[in-house]
């Protein structure tokens, strides 16, 4: 009895036990002050498996290549983000990533408050990058996703402007990724209501209408777009499902909303395929207010890392033109770094930051109740 | 002087009580799985109740207005009392609503379909038994999502859905099925019900094969019609079992994930699991509430299965058990009823294996010629540069799947030496203690797991480990899978050790051999299939598990479940596909070679 008493005591203590981690964020301090060299050394003295997530299927490639160039032993996870963010929450201990590759803004900036991550800025891209790409937290690419439709058919759904998307007749015919399940999806819709952007739908509405807008009980053209918008789309799993499923040959008259660089995927009929944004650029138009949205990707330190050093090592790393690499090889991912080109074909970051909907953490964060009202419109 | 006496007497009374009530094995059994159970399952349940009122970090803590940590009644306000964007009502009242018509109608269609064909091969002169018995476990061995996938893929076309491409039925044969038929309430209670009838198979079916033949008789004696006869005497009979199939298959349902995901979400058909899901991204506060409600619906499908079981006690010690079991001769029905079922069943769990098959060799979705046809996502190498998308090689060549499936067998093993062993011990505690309060807490503390939504579970798991240190990677795992799948085994044990006699110890007892060598030597060799069976369950539920390891995986390539959800994000379908099939084929060898080597059978394990 007093056996199974003590192992009860020891189990209770075990469970309540919080673990020591090491000083990561004084290492991080040091790491940004010390030269490449330094850093090599620094990391190459760590021991263990150097563990990395991301929510890009390509940071394991850039991942092998990292291993190879400097002999490290490296695990890369490729996870979705909130699953990133639930493990930052609760793992720690050498099984616990030391580095991690992720979106979505807003919840970056309540990870890094709540002390979850930390940014590394390495000190090869200082002087490169602008200052906005690198505070509060290191950019490493942006991703757009755009209108991109089926080009085979009498209804070609060539848009020119977004409120042609409102259409009754295009209900059924629009296909997005669910807000719920993908939190980009729902901070560039919660964009839309910002007063800079509903004043740009306003405008837009009253050209393709030739009237001005009649707001009925929306607060502003923003949530009548997302209302109308979301009301005519259909649901799909994933955004290599929606650009398989929107190039077929049956899918006539069918556009979606989905990550450009789904359109390298070997399974998704790219003939079949025009992205709405290069017929405006090729045509000399533009499609009114907006041809999609980009956001982001951020690399950041585990604030629990067991490998700090190699951590830092890597991000310095990915900011390199070898690092880019696993992206850069294919349309629909830019470097913040302006020496780092875009693909042949593709348009440049600045044409894409004109033309498309950004993510503002700030904006995103107060207006939580807005998601709300995307929920519902999600459900009806 | 003499109250001294008195006192030490008592002393010596108590310490004589105490000592040999510690000398019974099964005394100290159900004390350690009490305390082991306590901390198990009764601390995430703690945890998932403070969770409840805790408000947590980030949109929670904002949305609510107070810091984060602090204890509130804003999510049980939120969830359940907001009319603002009709927010309770999509969040919670219509995914309620939902479950309910979806976990009723399979838990009927369950019944319906598994007893049908119980009662056609125990009680008829079927045609083709052998394969329908064989075959009929299939799809509860497979993957729920398995048949969920099937089921799009097949039925899938452009008037429905995504509006895209049309599946095989409609571009082969040209049939349009309804939007209700492929996506929705209708699918997704087919697909579990489907999933789920193999327990209505082994549960009414093992009552079936057992019962009285005399009853029948008397009753064909008396010249009772047989519609008569089956309404009036074998189904009052059989009504313990239906009902006990109806609460395990609502269970099961209500918590299912990934079919209400393939077939509800292109129609924005959202069930509790879904929400949850959802919600514990953003509102766990909230996702933990729903994890509430489904538990008080466990729990009281866990009374009444405790009240179910009781009644069919009687019956069977009633009726008892005899050697003569009329067979009804279906005359000329017998083959277009063997035939359709056959064809069922084909549908059901042989065709979905060729089309996932078949999906893993096509390069372009939709494009079934030859000419499209690949075996480069099986034995392929260089893929990353020729294809674009997945790995470099295809899966039998590339090394992350091999470790996937080993660390995947090794999991699934130590669970099942684990849970069942577990299951032994406490099936022989509560059959040595039956009718004792301990017994009965350590009975319903072992089952309480299965009430558990698996994505919930592990995430108090994951909540848990974050403040035990060693609690890291294979051991947690295996410690979780041990655990969920604990009910599994305990249910087998309890079961099989009900049916032995007590003086079949009593002679090795007398004897004076020790309890574990009458636990090896008598006891383990007369219940030895019925035991190993209770081995197989959580093997085969181990290598076929999503929800309850997905937050737990030190990495997505840990095991090939996580793997394959992975592919499936991803889109890459072909990876996936084959994946899914290796896992398939994997689980029914592992089944096969189980029962050949040692006769131990999946139906054996969950009727006992």
């Amino acid at each position: 009895m007093k056996k199974l008493l003590s192992i009860l005591v020891v189990l209770s203590l075990l469970l309540t036990a919080l673990p020591a981690f090491a000083d990561v964020i004084a290492d991080v301090e040091a790491g940004q002050a010390m030269t490449h060299d330094e850093l090599v050394a620094k990391a190459l003295a760590e021991s263990g498996t150097f563990i990395v997530y991301g929510n890009t299927s390509r940071i394991a490639t850039a991942a092998e290549e990292f291993a190879a160039l400097y002999n490290i032993n490296t695990e890369a996870n490729n996870l979705k983000d909130q699953e990133i963010y639930t493990k930052l929450r609760n793992e720690s201990g050498s099984t616990a990533a030391d580095m991690v590759m992720i979106q979505d803004g807003a919840q970056l900036t309540d990870a890094i408050a709540e002390g979850l991550v930390i940014n590394f800025v390495p000190a090869s891209v200082k002087d490169v990058l602008d200052p906005a790409d690198q505070q509060p937290a290191l950019v490493h690419q942006y991703i757009n996703k755009l209108f991109i439709y089926n080009n085979l058919g009498d209804s070609v759904p060539a848009i020119r402007n977004v409120w042609e998307l409102t259409d009754p007749a295009m209900k059924g015919s629009i296909i997005f990724k669910n807000p719920e399940s993908e939190k980009v999806n729902m901070n560039f819709l919660v964009m839309c209501t910002k007063d800079e952007w509903a004043a740009k739908l306003a405008e837009a509405y009253k050209a393709w209408k030739g009237e001005d807008i009649d707001l009925g009980s929306y607060a502003n053209a923003g949530y009548k777009w997302i209302a109308e918008f979301l009301d005519n789309c259909t649901f799909g799993k994933s955004d290599t499902t929606i650009a398989e499923e929107i190039s077929q040959d049956t899918a006539t008259g069918k556009i979606g909303l989905f990550v450009l660089s789904k359109l390298r995927s070997s399974s998704v009929l790219t003939d079949n395929l025009t992205v709405a944004q290069y017929d405006a650029s090729a045509s000399g138009y533009a499609v009114e207010p907006f041809a999609g949205f980009m956001y982001p990707m951020y690399t950041m330190v585990n604030a629990k890392a067991s490998r700090p050093y190699t951590g830092m090592l890597f991000i310095e790393y990915l900011m390199t033109q070898d690092g880019f690499k696993p992206w850069g090889k294919s349309i629909g991912a830019y470097s913040p770094d302006p020496s780092i080109t875009v693909n042949e074909g593709d348009l440049t970051i600045d044409v894409w930051k004109n033309t498309l909907v950004m993510e503002d953490a700030g904006y995103i964060l107060d207006s939580f109740e807005v998601e709300d009202f995307i929920l519902q419109h999600c459900q009806n | 002087m003499e109250q001294a006496g008195i006192r030490k007497v008592q002393m010596r009374r108590l310490q004589g009580r105490v000592h040999a009530w510690f000398s019974k094995p099964a005394n100290v059994i159900l004390l350690i799985f009490l305390a082991a159970l306590t901390v198990l399952t009764l601390y995430p349940l703690l945890s998932l109740l403070t969770e409840t009122f805790t408000v947590h970090t980030g949109r929670e803590a904002r949305a609510a207005g107070v810091s984060a940590g602090s204890l509130s009644l804003y999510h049980f306000r939120r969830l359940f009392l907001t009319r603002e964007n009709d927010y309770s009502y999509i969040q919670f009242y219509t995914p309620f609503l939902n479950t309910l018509i979806v976990s009723v109608s399979s838990s009927v269609i369950a019944i319906l379909f598994g007893g049908v064909v119980a009662f056609l091969v125990t009680r008829t002169n079927l045609k083709y038994k052998k394969f329908i018995s064989g075959v009929f476990t299939f799809p509860y061995i497979m993957p729920s999502w398995t048949l969920a996938l099937f089921w799009e893929t097949f039925f899938k076309n452009v008037q429905i859905g995504l509006k895209t491409s049309n599946g095989i039925m409609a571009s082969v044969f040209g049939i349009y099925m309804p939007e209700w038929f492929v996506y929705g309430a209708f699918p997704i209670a087919l697909v579990l019900g489907l999933h789920y009838a193999p327990f209505a198979y082994i549960l009414i079916g093992g009552i079936l094969r057992n019962m009285d033949a005399n009853l029948e008789e008397a009753a064909t004696i008396l010249k009772t019609s047989r519609p008569r006869i089956i309404w009036k005497i074998t189904l009052p009979i059989v009504k313990p079992a239906m009902l006990s199939t109806f609460l395990l298959v609502f269970a099961s349902s209500m918590s299912a994930y990934s079919v209400p995901v393939f077939l509800g979400s292109p129609v924005r058909y959202y069930v509790l699991s879904t929400k949850m899901k959802s919600l514990m991204d953003s509102y766990p506060g909230q996702a933990y509430i729903i994890v509430g409600v489904m538990i008080l619906f466990g729990v009281a499908i866990l009374l009444l299965n405790q009240k179910v079981t009781n009644s069919r006690k009687q019956f069977t010690t009633v009726t008892g058990k005899s050697g003569q079991i009329s067979k009804i001769n279906l005359g000329r029905a017998n083959r277009p009823v063997a035939i359709l079922l056959v064809i069922i069943l084909l549908m059901v769990a042989v065709i979905p294996l060729i089309t996932f098959a078949l999906e893993s060799v096509i390069v372009k979705a939709g494009d079934y010629t030859l000419g499209n046809m690949t075996l480069d996502f099986w034995i392929g190498t260089g893929l990353d540069k020729r294809l674009d998308q997945g790995d470099s090689t295809g899966i039998l060549l590339n090394p992350k799947v091999w470790n996937a499936l080993g660390y995947s067998l090794g999991l699934a093993a130590t669970c099942a030496v684990v849970a069942g062993t577990c299951g032994i011990l406490v099936g022989y505690g509560v059959a040595k203690r039956r009718g004792s309060r301990l017994a009965s807490w350590v009975n319903s503390l072992s089952f309480f797991p299965y009430l558990m939504p698996s994505l919930a579970f592990g995430a108090i798991y994951l909540a848990m480990s974050s403040k035990v240190t060693w609690l890291r990677g294979f051991l947690l795992l295996a410690l979780v899978g041990s655990v969920k799948y604990l009910p599994f085994a305990s249910r087998s044990g309890v079961n099989a050790m009900l049916q032995l006699s007590g003086e079949i110890e009593e002679a090795a007892l007398i004897t004076g051999v020790p309890w574990w060598k009458r636990m090896l030597r008598v006891i383990f060799p007369i219940q030895k299939s019925s035991f190993l069976s209770g081995y197989l369950l959580p093997m085969v539920s181990c290598m076929r598990e999503l929800s309850l390891f997905v937050l737990l995986v030190p990495t997505s390539n840990t095991i090939l479940t996580t793997m394959l959800m992975q592919y499936s994000e991803k889109g890459w379908a072909q990876f996936g596909n084959a994946i899914n099939l290796l896992i398939i084929l994997v689980v029914l060898l592992v089944n096969f070679i189980v029962n050949k080597l040692t006769g131990a059978s999946i139906d054996k394990g969950v009727g006992g």
